[in-house]
């Protein structure tokens, strides 16, 4: 009796030890974070917002909940691997500003939507989070899917995907034609992101 | 007054034939094999005289459609907008209920069945979706889907003028549903040919007021509109083929290994949608 009992608490233990590893942490729960970050985008990126503050709010997030180093590996697709240290140095800081000014104009017409974590599913490298944003007027509601990738230990998004949309790959097929289109150097998608980020940061439109 | 029998198929769909036929023949004049190490993610051979019409439609886009759509959306408040796209998406219905059976989906054949038998009646001729408010959904159908569904590859990307993206498949597919329709059938046997006209331009404004502010977003902040717009549309495709079921495998993001495009595929465009199939894939439902 005491042998079993004494067992079965070795057993617990060890559970109460292992368990917790191979899931995710509470913290670190892919549905939850995702769930987190649309109430605060939602939230934050309100119309009243001016522009240069949504900016900065946004920028918060995307550095909190994103994977943007990988992102950017991601988008430059082959010319990552021709690109030299510096070049790939330049184009992460480039591909930070220029995405987080684009999202804070792109997504600043929005207004009132809520965001409602639909399911969640261990994905290939991470995780994979259904959502959808539900909007007031009544009109259908967009699905929206986050993929989540582990970055030592924390989930950070990889990809958002709209309506079977995604972000990453229409970022990285507009990416691959603009230097295709400039003879394969990488020089001239970076001057052009440049141009972009500035006249979008001073237009505040 | 009387019927012309011998004319009634012809002439609704001679605009769309016509303009297929010419963007079929302007892609055969500027057809050059692309050169292995310029492909791009898509498969898009036509892509100068593509990017040619592209730039013509918007020029017409930014002169006509949009102040167009904008004085609509001025002019008529959000429900009326509303009663007016759920009339026209209505009166797709029977359209509707031809691919779902077509792609043995009658889960969906019935979801359609019902919507238009509420929405034609109840719905006073379709004008308020009765049947999405009591949780039977709308979902998106045309016969380019169902050759989706059915295997058939899209080919080239096409820009057609005025309509804007498309490929071989979905424009067979468009013509298809010109040619099927049965209200556009029944206008033109009684002599009121000219209300499939109508019933085009102004489902026409429809959509394009819909998407003002997203695509007037969109332009405004890309690189390279066109690539943009492309990437959607194919992927935008694929997804209504799989009927949202499934989220796209992401082509690679440990870029360690060679991508998906990879210069020695000669379509890899159709190799980022078949790969839906593979083991990647991940059931969302």
């Amino acid at each position: 009796m005491t042998r079993r009992l004494v067992l079965a608490a070795a057993i617990i233990m060890l559970a109460a030890v292992q368990l917790p590893a191979p899931r995710a942490s509470a913290a670190g729960d892919p549905a939850a974070m995702v769930q987190s970050l649309g109430n605060q985008t939602l939230t934050v990126l309100r119309r009243d917002v001016p522009p240069a503050e949504r900016l900065a709010r946004f920028r918060v997030l995307f550095h909190r909940y994103f994977d943007v180093p990988g992102i950017a590996r991601f988008v430059l697709g082959r010319y990552w691997l021709s690109a030299s240290p510096r070049q790939r140095e330049q184009f992460v800081n480039l591909f930070d500003e220029y995405i987080t000014a684009a999202y804070s104009d792109r997504l600043s017409k929005y207004g009132g939507e809520t965001l409602r974590v639909t399911g969640s599913r261990p994905g290939p490298d991470g995780a994979l989070v259904a959502s959808e944003i539900v909007r007031p007027s009544g009109a259908p509601s967009i699905k929206v899917d986050w993929r989540i990738t582990n970055e030592g230990g924390k989930p950070r998004i990889s990809d958002v995907i709209v309506d079977g949309v995604s972000l990453a790959v229409t970022q990285r097929s507009e990416f691959a034609s603009v230097i295709q289109r400039d003879g394969g150097q990488v020089s001239g998608l970076m001057q052009l992101m440049r141009e972009k980020t500035a006249s979008s940061a001073g237009s505040g439109e | 007054m009387q019927e012309q029998p011998m004319r009634r198929r012809a002439r609704p769909v001679a605009l769309r034939e016509a303009l297929v036929a010419l963007a079929l023949l302007l892609a055969g004049c500027a057809s050059q094999p692309a050169k292995p190490g310029q492909v791009g993610e898509f498969d898009d051979p036509f892509e100068n005289t593509n990017r040619g019409i592209f730039r013509f439609n918007l020029a017409v886009d930014h002169h006509v459609l949009m102040p167009v759509a904008k004085a609509y959306r001025a002019v008529f408040p959000e429900p009326a907008r509303d009663s007016i796209h759920a009339f026209f998406r209505n009166l797709r219905g029977p359209i509707i209920f031809v691919n779902d059976v077509l792609q043995g989906e009658p889960h969906y054949a019935g979801d359609t069945l019902v919507r238009f038998l509420l929405n034609s009646t109840i719905g006073l001729g379709g004008l308020v979706d009765v049947a999405g408010r009591i949780g039977v959904p709308y979902h998106p159908q045309d016969f380019g889907i169902t050759f989706g569904v059915w295997g058939i590859q899209s080919g080239p990307y096409l820009v057609v003028p005025i309509l804007g993206p498309s490929d071989p498949r979905d424009l067979t597919g468009d013509i298809a549903e010109d040619f099927g329709d049965p209200w556009n059938q029944l206008a033109s046997d009684n002599g009121f040919l000219y209300l499939t006209f109508v019933r085009g331009v102004v489902s026409g404004i429809d959509q394009r007021s819909r998407y003002l502010d997203t695509l007037a977003d969109l332009e405004r902040t890309s690189l390279d509109y066109y690539a943009t717009l492309r990437s959607i549309y194919f992927q935008r495709r694929a997804a209504l083929i799989r009927h949202e079921k499934t989220t796209l495998p992401h082509p690679g993001l440990t870029l360690e290994a060679p991508l998906p495009m990879a210069e020695a595929n000669p379509r890899p465009a159709s190799g980022v949608i078949s790969e839906a199939d593979n083991d990647s894939e991940v059931h969302i439902k």
